[in-house]
Order: structure tokens, then sequence, then C-alpha cells
């Protein structure tokens, strides 16, 4: 039963963006009786729409509005409107997500008084500590399926993939061998089925077996009757009133047409670039750099994980297209110790590519071409390959701008994407490369390919979370600290970014972020 | 040193040999299908590339490129690389800037081979050397357009996935539950 929502209702919670952040905040103060509104700028999609080709998904689900990659990482030569491989459609990046959960360490919140800070960089302590998240990643868990001790689901089987990459890390003395946690149902659970080794998990799981909002969330906050989801309705900013309190968002339509949603509280979570630059799309007389942007935080500290991959022909077949896009999980680097010569840690994780992703980012952009590459797709049977995933330093300059001129289809001026190395991020970057040369070695690989960064999936930090208003835009909530009744409820909420991907945290913070909202509510705070 | 990149530069070495100048000197003639492929098409300008202004010659010319970009020596034949060619010059029939762009590309190729190797790029018969010429032009919108083409048609094309030994799609047949966890050699 859908709930129909009337532009002129000011008592609803307004979301924009259906992804992990949106599509939780919304099911969960659905389910707590509360009114919502979802505008989602991309269409709706089902699981007809999941097709297994890489680049077929890629085309069709991706965000692929106008952006431009700055900065001195690769990309911004060879992926130069490609700063990140997000999606734009209903359920948002859940839908392409490879199901990775794992829970940040205590330490990983608090990176400054553990380094006592980084020259060059902005690291900073999250305002909430691992205990006061415990509680909630345990909900997110329950949530999302996630294998593992709290659900009590196994994790899933190991493929032939993860065989070979564990076997190499046993070999140069790594222990810390998982094939999850992940957010894929290993048995039966909540409706969904057991995954079932289709593979490309990351062109969205035809089955279900992996969460996604898009058929979890979503359906279960429309069937309260509370949420209305509004899809192919790009909002374009956030309004407020003379007191400085929001009062709702303006948005396109599918045929281009305005319309203004009033709101009681405003949440956005349209992902680390749409937030932040739809905030400072909404400048006024009265925020004359964007909405809660007192401190000058909105859009910096754009962070991605330090990320790239190493691939490697192996002396037999491996087929690493066959079951779960990321079959396991090496993490005997992901603690935090700086003899390795850089802070944090990083994660090692199997990542199967199909061979159209492979040909296109063995060597990405207009240089990956010759015998390196074709030699290398003769020999797709025996290639297996990780995914690095590590903490990135937030820097002030990595950041979202908006461009002078140029503006997208709706008329607002276009992102800027800006992502520079810190060289902790290159020394543990080559720390990885190293130690992935020595597990292939060790199996007897034919040859080894270090690749850069592809464009980025998990995106963070441009909203940061501080325990005072002058070093970040959000506090402990994700509440604006100079709008009480604006929200920020994705990952630019992460004042670091940590090792483990983002997803889990970005739930467990929009589950904890609901319950505040609805005390808040009651009390009669918003 | 905290610790050791060489080691991934001495490791890169000790695995990955530099390539076999045997196998990459066949020169064109040696392909005994591109022989083939040069004679059937020499017989006459008929198809989209006629009439797209395009020489039988300088159709060849982006085959022998097409080869080039993405070398398959005996591992593939000539028509998927045809195949992608003659897409590119379907679409410069009817479309002026892809003709200008793929005529304006291959003066150009010609150009640079007939000042480095004072003969035409096809007669360049070391694939080394012809790599190097393309090199020089890799950045420009002639030779990115030509290896785009290929990057689909060889490695999104579903007819070749058995070639490379890629099963594709898999949720029709049930997904990988009986071969996923299957591995002989580790
Ligand atoms: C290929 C891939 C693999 C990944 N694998 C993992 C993994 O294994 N583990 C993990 O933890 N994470 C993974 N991620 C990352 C994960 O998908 C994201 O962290 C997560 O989805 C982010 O949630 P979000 O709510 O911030 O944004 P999204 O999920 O991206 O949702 C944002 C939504 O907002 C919409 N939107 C944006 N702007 C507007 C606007 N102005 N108006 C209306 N709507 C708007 C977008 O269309 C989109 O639907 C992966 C991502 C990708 C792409
Ligand atoms: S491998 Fe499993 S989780 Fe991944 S897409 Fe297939 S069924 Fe879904």
């Amino acid at each position: 039963m859908a709930a129909k929502i009337d532009l002129n209702d000011d008592s609803v919670v307004v979301i924009v963006g259906s992804g992990a952040g949106g599509g939780t905040v919304a099911n969960e103060l659905a389910q707590k009786g509360i009114k919502s509104v979802i505008l989602e700028a991309g269409k709706v999609l089902s699981l007809d729409d999941i097709e297994n080709d890489e680049w077929a998904m890629f085309s069709k689900i991706s965000w692929l509005d106008k952006r431009y990659s700055k900065g001195s990482w690769h990309g911004a030569v060879n992926h130069p409107n490609l700063p990140a491989w997000i999606v734009k459609g209903l359920g948002g990046s859940t839908v392409h997500w490879a199901g990775v959960s794992l829970r940040y360490q205590p330490h990983e919140f608090k990176m400054k008084s553990t380094t006592g800070g980084i020259p060059g960089a902005n690291v900073a302590d999250w305002p909430i500590s691992y205990d006061e998240l415990a509680p909630w990643y345990d909900k997110a868990e329950l949530k999302m399926g996630t294998t593992g001790a709290v659900t009590g689901m196994d994790h899933l089987p190991w493929s032939a993939d993860f065989k070979v990459l564990a076997e190499g890390a046993r070999r140069i003395g790594y222990s810390k061998l998982t094939a999850g946690p992940m957010s894929i149902n290993s048995t039966e659970r909540d409706g969904r089925p057991a995954c079932q080794q289709i593979g490309f998990c990351m062109q969205g799981c035809k089955i279900g077996a992996k969460w996604s909002t898009l058929y979890t969330e979503l359906p279960r906050a429309v069937d309260t009757g509370n949420c209305e989801i509004r899809t192919d309705c790009m909002v374009l900013r956030v309004e407020h009133d003379k007191s400085g309190k929001v009062t709702g968002v303006v948005y396109a339509d599918k045929d281009g047409n305005q319309h203004k949603q009033k709101a009681r509280v405003v949440c956005v979570a349209g992902n680390s670039i749409e937030s932040p630059r739809l905030l400072l799309n909404s400048e006024s007389n009265m925020f004359k750099d964007g909405l809660a942007n007192s401190s000058g935080q909105v859009g910096r500290n754009y962070m991605t994980h330090m990320t790239g991959g190493v691939y490697a022909t192996m002396p037999g077949k491996v087929h690493m297209n066959r079951g779960t896009a990321v079959a396991g999980i090496v993490r005997d680097e992901a603690h935090h110790d700086d003899s390795r010569g850089f802070i944090g840690g990083y994660t090692l994780e199997k990542l199967a590519l199909g061979l159209g992703f492979l040909s296109a980012f063995l060597v990405p952009g207009p240089t990956g071409w010759g015998r390196k590459v074709s030699g290398a797709m003769e020999k797709y049977a025996n290639m297996s390959g990780v995914w690095i995933c590590g903490e990135d330093m937030p820097q002030e300059i990595n950041r979202i701008t908006l461009h002078d001129s140029e503006k997208d289809q709706y008329g607002l001026p276009v992102p800027n994407v800006a992502k520079t190395d810190h060289p902790n991020d290159t020394n543990m970057r080559n720390h990885a490369y190293q130690q992935m040369s020595y597990i292939y070695n060790a199996l007897g690989a034919t040859e080894i390919y270090n690749l850069p960064a592809y464009p980025a999936s998990h995106n963070m930090g441009t909203n940061r979370m501080s325990e005072k208003a002058e070093d970040g835009v959000v506090n402990k909530w994700g509440q604006s600290h100079d709008i009480k009744n604006l929200f920020v409820s994705d990952g630019s909420q992460f004042a670091t970014s940590g090792s483990p991907n983002p997803t889990l945290t970005i739930v467990a913070l929009a589950i904890r972020q609901a319950d505040y909202l609805a005390t808040q509510l009651k009390k009669g705070e918003l | 040193m905290l610790y050791d990149l060489s080691a991934v530069k001495r490791q890169f070495r000790e695995t990955v040999p530099i390539a076999d100048f045997k196998l990459t000197r066949r020169g064109l003639l040696a392909s005994t299908a591109f022989v083939a492929l040069a004679t059937a098409t020499a017989v006459g300008p008929t198809g989209a590339w006629a009439a797209a202004g395009v020489s039988a010659d300088q159709r060849l010319t982006l085959i022998r490129m097409a080869r080039d970009i993405y070398p398959h020596e005996d591992f593939l034949p000539d028509g998927p690389y045809v195949t992608v060619v003659d897409a590119i010059l379907k679409e410069a029939e009817g479309n002026d800037e892809t003709r200008k762009l793929i005529l304006d590309g291959l003066a150009d190729l010609e150009a640079r081979a007939q000042k480095i190797h004072g003969k035409s790029y096809v007669a360049v018969a070391d694939a080394n050397m012809r790599e190097g010429l393309l090199r020089s032009i890799e950045l420009g919108g002639f030779f990115q357009k030509v290896r785009g083409g290929l990057l689909f048609g060889l490695y999104n094309n579903k007819d070749l996935y058995p070639k490379f030994d890629y099963d594709g799609s898999s949720w029709e047949k049930g997904g990988f539950m009986d071969s996923f966890d299957k591995i002989d050699w580790l």
C-alpha cells in the first residue's frame, strides 16, 4: 500500500536517494510509523533488468551524468569523465555492490588519537566509538543478512578462485583467510534464496541472494503505507526559511518539470559526490558557501579507499568468473602497524572480473592495448586477481567542487572530483603490490599485472562528522551542525575511511540515525 | 627502506620474460589468413567501405592495424577484426565526421610509415615496428576509434567467449553450483 504524499505536506521526512543510506533510513522510519518521501534521480529497476553482462549493466544503470576527474590520480587522464562507478537507479549502488560487509576496527574510528596525526592529511577521530556503534552493527548485519556470528549464517563455500588466493597467502605465512563476512545468503533467509554462485554480483544479483535496498528496504518501507518513492526525480536544491531551517526540496521530474516537496526534515543520501554537490548547489544569501558549510568542509576530504588491483596468470585454470565476484578476503595486513611504512591497513579482496572488464582495466585508458593486454586475455581462464582496499588519507585538496561554467542536463553545475594520493596511500599500495607479488610467485604465476585504481566504487568523507562544528559538517548523528533539521545519511559522513568497505557502516549509521530522528521528532525537537 | 619495492620488479622480471621476439617478428605476409584476405579484397571495391570512399588497400591497412592493436596471432582468425573494421566503415558511410577521422587518420599513419620506414604501414614487416608507429598516434581520435571498436568486438563478443574459455552469462543455467569450487592443480 504505497503512500501518496502531498507536495505541501510539511510533516514528512524527505530522503534524497534510495541506496544504502537513503533506503535504510526510509524503511527504519516507515517501520516506526514516520512518513517519508524518497526522491530518486534514477529509474525503477527490478530483477528483470539484471543481465550477466558487465558492460550492458554498466551502461544500463551507472551514473553517467557529466562529471570531471581531477587531481593527480591516473583517472584524471584515463577516466576523465568517470571519477566514480556509482549507480543511478532505484536501490542506488546496492544494486552493483559486491556484498563485503566488514566492521570497522575500533582504532579505525580514532585514527588521530592512534597516530597523533599525519602531515598533509586531515586525519580526525570520529565523534563515536566502536563500542557505541557495535549494537547498530548487529542490527545492520541482521537486516542485511551478513554471514557470520550475529546472523548465525555460515560464510559462503570457498570457490576455486579463492582457494588459489588463500593457498598463495598461506604459503607466505598469512592466516586471516575467510570467505566473508558477506551480505549474501549462504542459506535461504529473510525471504531471499541462497547464493547460486552465478557470478556477476557487481552487475546485480539476478536472484536476490545479495542484499540490496532494491528488494528489501524499499518495498518494505512502501508496504507500511508510510513511504512514497518517486523515481526519475532529481533533487536540484534544498530550500530553507529565514530562521535557517530547511523547508523542503526542489526537484525535476522525468519531463523536467520542477516541483517543491515540503518537508519537516531532509535527509541527504545521494552518495559522496552528489550529496555535497547538492549542499553546494543550495547556496543562498544566508548560506553563501552552500548549506551546512560554516566549517568549509562540505565537499572536502573526499576518500575512495586506497585501492589498486593485482592480477596474475596461474599455472592452471581458475575460471575466476565462476561464483561470487568477491569470493574471499585476506585480512593479514588490515591492522595498524606503522613499521610497514604507512599508517592504517588494507585488505586483499578476491575480485573476479569478466573478460569485458578485465580487458578494459588491465591497462586502463587510451594506452591499454598491445600484446600485454591481448596476451593476458588469451589466458583469461588461468587468471586470478585481487582488489586492494585500504585506509585512504583524508585531504582537503581531495574534494568535490562545482564547475565554473559547464552545466548538466538539469542545469546544475557539473561536479569536479579531485583525487590525489597522499604519500601514505602510495606507500600502502606499493606494499600491497609487493605482498601480492610474493603470493602469486609462491603459486608459480607466469605473469603478474599491477593495476591502478578503478573509478571509485567506495566514496566517502565529503560531509564529515565531527565533535566540534568548526571541524566538520555533521554531528555524530549525521545531523548538520548548522541546520538541525538537515541530515546526511550516507557515506559522506565518514570522518576517515578505515580499511573496510563502507556499506555495513553506512547502514549501521543509518539505522542509528533513524532511531535518533524518531526520538527527536517525538520530542518536538525538529 | 621499510619494504622492498625492488622485490616487485625483480620478481616481475623473473616471471615475465620480455616478449618472445621470434613470435612478434611474424610479419604481415607470414600470416596465411591475412594473405588470403588481401587477395580476396584486392578483387575490387565492394561493400560499405567503398561507399565510404575507402579503398581496398586502405581497408586492408585498417585490418592490419586492428590485428596489431590486440594481436592474437594464431589464436583468432581475421574474421572478428574485419567485422569491427567494417562496422566502423559502415558508420563512416553515413557520418562525415567519422569518414574524415578515418581518412585523415589513415593518411597520417601512412605518412609516418613512409617517413620512418620508407614503405607503407602494411609493408612494415616487423610487428614491433608497426606497434611503434601506432604508439605514436595512440592518443588520437582515429586510433581510439579503432581501439574502442575492438575492445567491444573482441572481448565483449559473446561469439568469441568460448575462444577465451570464458563462460559469460550463467543465471539461466542455474549458476556455477557444480563447478565454482573445482580446481585440480593446486
Ligand atoms: C561495483 C561496486 C561494488 C561495491 N562493492 C561493495 C562491497 O563489497 N562492500 C561495500 O561495503 N561496498 C561496496 N560498494 C559500495 C557501495 O555500493 C556504496 O558504499 C553504497 O551503496 C553507498 O550508499 P549511498 O547511500 O551513499 O549511495 P548509493 O547507494 O550510491 O545511493 C545513492 C542514490 O542517490 C541517488 N541520487 C544522487 N543524487 C541525487 C539527487 N540529487 N536527487 C535524487 N537522487 C539522487 C542516486 O541515483 C542513487 O540511487 C560497491 C560499489 C560498487 C559500485
Ligand atoms: S554469485 Fe550469488 S550473490 Fe553473486 S550474483 Fe550470483 S547468486 Fe547473487
